[in-house]
C-alpha cells in the first residue's frame, strides 16, 4: 500500500509536468514570428527546376520584388526607380558593391522591361552580383 | 494530456503549409573591368535573343526543345562557351528564367545578360 501511494504520488507529479511542457510548446508555436512576413506572396515566381538552391543566407543580400504590373518593392514597401537606386548606392558605399548580392524576385508574367529597370539600377550603383529567384519545386 | 496532444495535432494539421523550394539563377552582367580584359570575338559568342513569342539563337529562330538540344550540344563541346542573352523588353520574365534554367541544366556558366537600348 505504501508503494502504491509512492507510485501514485510520482505519476501525479509527472502528469502535471508533461501538461506544463505541452502548454509551453503551444505557447512557443503560437508566438513564433514568421520570417516569411517580408515575402510578398502575390508574386508567382517562374519555374526553374535546375537552378541552384542557395543554402547559406547572406545577411547583406537585398531582395527586390517585381510584381506582375512591374511595381518594384523591397520587403513589401513600394519603391520608385530613383529610391531603389539611392538605396543600392548607399548599401554599395557602406558594404562594398562586390559584397552585396541582389536577388530579384520577379513575377513570371511581368515584362522583362521592369526587371531590366532593376538590373540597370544595380549596374549604375556598381552592383554586379545579381541573382534571379525562381521556383525549383512547387510546395 | 491526450487532449492537449490532440490540440497540438489539430493545430499542426490546420497550419502546416508545404514550402516552395526556391532556386537562385546567377545573372552575369558585363562588369566594367571584364569588358576591358575579355574580348571574345562575336563569331565565337553564342547569342540568344528572347522575344515574347520566340527564341532566336545566332539569328535562327528555334523552339524551346530545339534551344535545349542546341545548348546540350554546345555544352558537350565546351562548357565555358560565352553565351550572350538579350531579352526583349516586352518578353515575359519567365522566358528569361527558362533560358537561364536550360543553361544551368547543361552546366553553361559563362553567361551574360545584356541590355541594349530600345531592344
Amino acid at each position: 500500500m505504501r508503494r502504491q501511494k509512492e507510485e501514485d504520488y510520482l505519476s501525479g507529479n509527472l502528469t502535471a509536468m508533461i501538461d506544463v511542457v505541452f502548454q509551453l510548446i503551444i505557447f512557443f508555436v503560437c508566438t513564433v514570428s514568421m520570417q516569411e512576413k517580408s515575402i510578398d506572396e502575390s508574386i508567382h515566381l517562374a519555374m526553374a527546376p535546375h537552378g541552384e538552391v542557395s543554402k547559406d543566407k547572406n545577411p547583406l543580400e537585398i531582395n527586390i520584388d517585381v510584381d506582375r504590373n512591374g511595381a518594384i518593392s523591397i520587403s513589401r514597401q513600394r519603391v520608385t526607380e530613383g529610391t531603389l537606386y539611392s538605396i543600392l548606392t548607399k548599401v554599395a558605399a557602406e558594404y562594398g558593391a562586390r559584397n552585396v548580392p541582389v536577388i530579384i524576385r520577379g513575377d513570371g508574367k511581368v515584362k522583362h522591361g521592369s526587371v531590366r529597370t532593376v538590373m540597370d539600377a544595380c549596374a549604375r550603383a556598381g552592383i554586379w552580383k545579381i541573382k534571379i529567384s525562381a521556383l525549383k519545386e512547387k510546395g | 494530456m491526450i487532449d492537449v496532444a490532440f490540440q497540438l495535432l489539430s493545430f499542426f494539421i490546420i497550419t502546416v503549409k508545404p514550402q516552395d523550394v526556391v532556386a537562385n539563377l546567377n545573372v552575369y552582367r558585363p562588369s566594367p573591368e571584364k569588358t576591358n580584359t575579355q574580348e571574345t570575338s562575336p563569331a565565337k559568342m553564342i547569342r540568344i535573343q528572347v522575344f515574347p513569342e520566340a527564341f532566336v539563337i545566332n539569328d535562327r529562330e528555334v523552339s524551346v526543345r530545339q534551344l535545349e538540344a542546341l545548348l546540350l550540344k554546345l555544352a558537350e563541346i565546351d562548357k565555358n562557351q560565352t553565351i550572350l542573352i538579350m531579352c526583349a523588353n516586352a518578353a515575359p520574365h519567365e522566358k528569361l528564367v527558362q533560358v537561364l534554367d536550360i543553361c544551368a541544366k547543361e552546366g553553361l556558366s559563362n553567361l551574360s545578360v545584356v541590355s541594349s537600348g530600345g531592344y
